[in-house]
């Protein structure tokens, strides 16, 4: 029977995949945070948003780091090659996820003095929601290796999406209200930040599918995508 | 729920550990100016070194820079070759060894070695590890004493139902291990290793660097190796020596020490990085 070997490689290896999981429970606090802060106008609690961000890019920079001594030292090989390779990806997606909650906390402080509208204020708690399911499902599955997870992401993605693009249409139903204008615009971009992050979301799933399978395929190609 | 403070707060883990700091921790060894000569030629020269506790130091360098020298002087092996000479000094915790009134094989108690091939006594596993015991008057409780040193070599179970036979009926790896349990039996303080795997196959040698990095804990390890990345996988702290060539020949001397990621992410030294990426040597 073979033992154990080389446990130090092992438990660095289990270091920076827990410091990523970790980094992942960081953005979903920022991302709850930050929907939080749009729904009720909370200039204050945008600025925590943004100053939390820190925290995330020190997961970041820690798991990099992690990374970049894994490879020097330990050589990684086969499924140990992925799995630093998919971290190194996961970790740049998580990061990007925190600094669109950063971006919806700064628009959010632009436009705290409007009072939001009750239907797009349900569109993106919708949004909201979608979006940290599938940060946990993303997160979840790359710690399972759960292949049928992951793949899932892709119709999560498409709902998000659809929220989207009824937030947008919601604010051009504001017309010729000069009021709301701004606060509106302001809005479509906050819908857009939380639609990449479900973007990102999919992304980890794709480099889930990698780890599992050693080939890596988009699940769905923007480019020639049927509908809009 | 409108602070952060009240959203989901997690467990925050330290995810690694924090980095080490060489200068926190106490030097177990520091060289000052160690130049060891074999006759009048230096083979390595000048060398200020401190060895931390706790630590696995690995020394790396191209063929004939001196590494097995420089390991070599730590515990007076050196002395055991007529022709070498040693300057400058030795601190161990502070003391030279190379002092007047310190007996070589005391130096020798407290700062173990294993070397490149395994050199097991021909005798039984279990006077192998016994021998050094008995020889320092450290009788009480022998058998516990050699279970404890086998344990610690993760070679106890491999032989506990055959103690009494032959060292030599042993795999190579499990020699090597047996020369491991051989050393720390006596409790040192330091265990120096001199290509302690270059003559195993890989598993073997992989046995043995999971080892080092659980000896560690007890014992200081100072590991001479020519494979590089043997020294990135198991060591702590790293020492690049080269050769300096000079008219006379040449002789080797230390070029850079640190942190072993920072010597193979970033090195200082152009020597250093020449060395560690294969395109010099």
């Amino acid at each position: 029977m073979a033992s154990e070997m080389r446990i130090t490689f092992q438990e660095e290896l289990e270091q920076v995949e827990a410091a990523l999981q970790e980094e992942g429970a960081y953005v979903l606090r920022a991302l709850r945070a930050a929907v939080n802060a749009v729904e009720q106008a909370d200039a204050e609690l945008a600025d925590e948003v943004i100053a939390f961000d820190d925290e995330v890019d020190g997961r970041y920079l820690a798991i990099q780091e992690g990374i970049q001594s894994l490879l020097a030292r330990q050589t990684p090989v086969a499924v140990d090659l992925r799995l630093v390779l998919a971290m190194l990806h996961a970790n740049l997606h998580l990061e990007r996820m925190g600094d669109y909650c950063v971006t919806i906390a700064k628009l959010t402080k632009l436009v705290a003095d409007v009072e939001p509208d009750e239907g797009l204020v349900q569109a993106f708690e919708e949004m909201g929601q979608r979006a940290e399911e599938m940060i946990r499902i993303a997160l979840d599955s790359f710690q399972r290796r759960d292949l049928e997870a992951a793949s899932s992401l892709v119709d999560l993605d498409e709902l998000i999406d659809r929220a989207n693009r009824r937030a947008v249409e919601r604010v051009l139903d504001f017309g010729g209200d000069i009021s709301k204008r701004e606060w509106g615009l302001r809005m479509i971009l906050v819908s857009r930040c939380l639609e990449r992050i479900g973007d990102h979301a999919v992304d980890i799933g794709e480099q889930t599918a990698f780890l599992i399978t050693g080939e890596f395929r988009e699940f769905t190609d923007a480019s020639h995508t049927a509908g809009p | 729920m409108d602070t952060m403070g009240a959203v989901a707060p997690i467990e925050i883990a330290q995810a690694r550990e924090a980095p080490l700091s060489a200068s926190d921790r106490e030097a177990v060894f520091e060289t000052r100016g160690l130049t060891v000569s074999y006759g009048k030629a230096p083979a390595v020269s000048n060398v200020d070194l401190p060895i931390y506790r706790n630590l696995v130091t690995a020394i790396i360098g191209p063929s004939g820079c001196g590494k097995s020298t420089f390991l070599r002087s730590l515990n007076r092996m050196n002395d055991l070759i007529p022709s070498a000479k040693v300057d400058g000094e030795v601190l161990y915790h502070g003391q030279n060894i190379y002092g007047d009134g310190v007996d070589p094989v005391e130096v020798r108690r407290r700062i173990g070695m294993v070397f490149q091939k395994p050199n097991p006594f021909p005798k039984s596993i279990y006077d192998n590890v016994a021998w050094g015991l008995r020889v320092l008057g450290m009788k009480d409780d022998l058998d516990g004493r050699v279970e404890r040193a086998l344990t610690q070599a993760a070679l106890w179970d491999e032989v506990k139902n055959r103690l009494k036979k032959g060292a030599f009926g042993l795999s190579g790896g499990q020699q090597q291990r047996l020369c491991l349990a051989r050393a720390i039996a006596v409790e040192p303080d330091v265990v120096l290793l001199d290509e302690p795997a270059s003559a195993l196959d890989p598993i073997a040698t992989t046995k043995i660097e999971d080892l080092m990095h659980e000896l560690k804990n007890e014992y200081t390890l100072v590991i001479v190796t020519h494979n590089m990345q043997q020294a990135a996988r198991v060591a702590d702290m790293t020492a690049f020596f080269t050769l300096e060539r000079t008219e006379s020949g040449g002789h080797g001397v230390l070029v850079e020490y640190d942190e072993t990621p920072k010597i193979f992410t970033q090195p200082d030294d152009k020597r250093t990085e020449g060395y560690v990426t294969g395109r010099f040597g």
